[in-house]
């Protein structure tokens, strides 16, 4: 970062955060996707309770 | 108050998967059927062994004019009584529950089975249980120093097999 000019500093910044939005695709989509396996995969095969 | 935009999409996400959760739940609710159990019912755990319902020789499992069962079992430091039930697999069962003492609690791992049991109130969960075998019970509410070894046995086999030992009286159930 130091050897950055003051230009190409103020790109970055200003720039959309690319990998923090793949990272947060890949853990929530992994998230919903492992969730929705243990409801319907386990939970609801279970048998409901009343 | 100001909230950078990147942070309000952000919440936005979080939000969202929140509500689909939710919105699955809700949904698969109202296409099975499925109600949380909301059973009310008041009982003097001091004189269960006087009751009608959870004298020690009316405990365990009762077959039901149309063919579902009632399973009545009590909680007390530290143990269910009876301590083994034989069931049978893909059939009705209404497990009604009491405790003689403190709260305990009541899980049978492997399946969805699990309540609260309040003492002064009958715990009531209505479930079916799809796989045969043999499932530990255990009390998942902390109810003393011997809360860890409180624990006892249900053995589920086929419908018919449960017939077959009923008639023959070795059903402990």
């Amino acid at each position: 970062m130091n050897n950055l000019t003051e230009e190409e500093r103020k790109k970055i910044l200003e720039s959309s955060p690319v990998g923090t939005w793949a990272l947060i695709i890949i853990v929530s989509s992994g998230m919903v996707i492992a969730w929705l396996l243990m409801y319907y995969g386990v939970f609801l095969p279970r048998g409901p309770i009343g | 108050m100001h909230i950078d935009k990147l942070e309000k999409k952000w919440a936005a996400i979080s939000l969202l998967i929140a509500a689909l959760f939710v919105s699955v739940i809700l949904g698969s609710a109202f296409f099975h059927g499925i109600h949380a159990p909301s059973n009310v019912e008041t009982i003097d755990s001091a004189k269960l062994h006087l009751s009608a319902e959870f004298a020690e020789d009316k405990l365990g499992a009762q077959q039901n004019p149309d063919g579902s069962l009632t399973v009545r079992m009590v909680a007390g430091r530290y143990g269910f009584f009876p301590k083994t039930l034989t069931l049978p697999a893909e059939t009705n069962i209404t497990f009604r529950w009491v405790s003689l003492d403190v709260i305990h609690g009541v899980h049978i791992p492997m399946t969805n089975m699990s309540t609260m049991i309040v003492p002064g109130y009958v715990a009531q969960v209505k479930t079916l249980l799809h796989q045969t075998g043999d499932y530990p019970m255990l009390c998942n509410e902390y109810c003393g120093m011997g809360h860890a070894h409180m624990w006892s046995n249900i053995k589920v086999v086929s419908k018919e097999q449960w017939q077959a030992l009923n008639k023959q009286g070795e059903n402990h159930g």
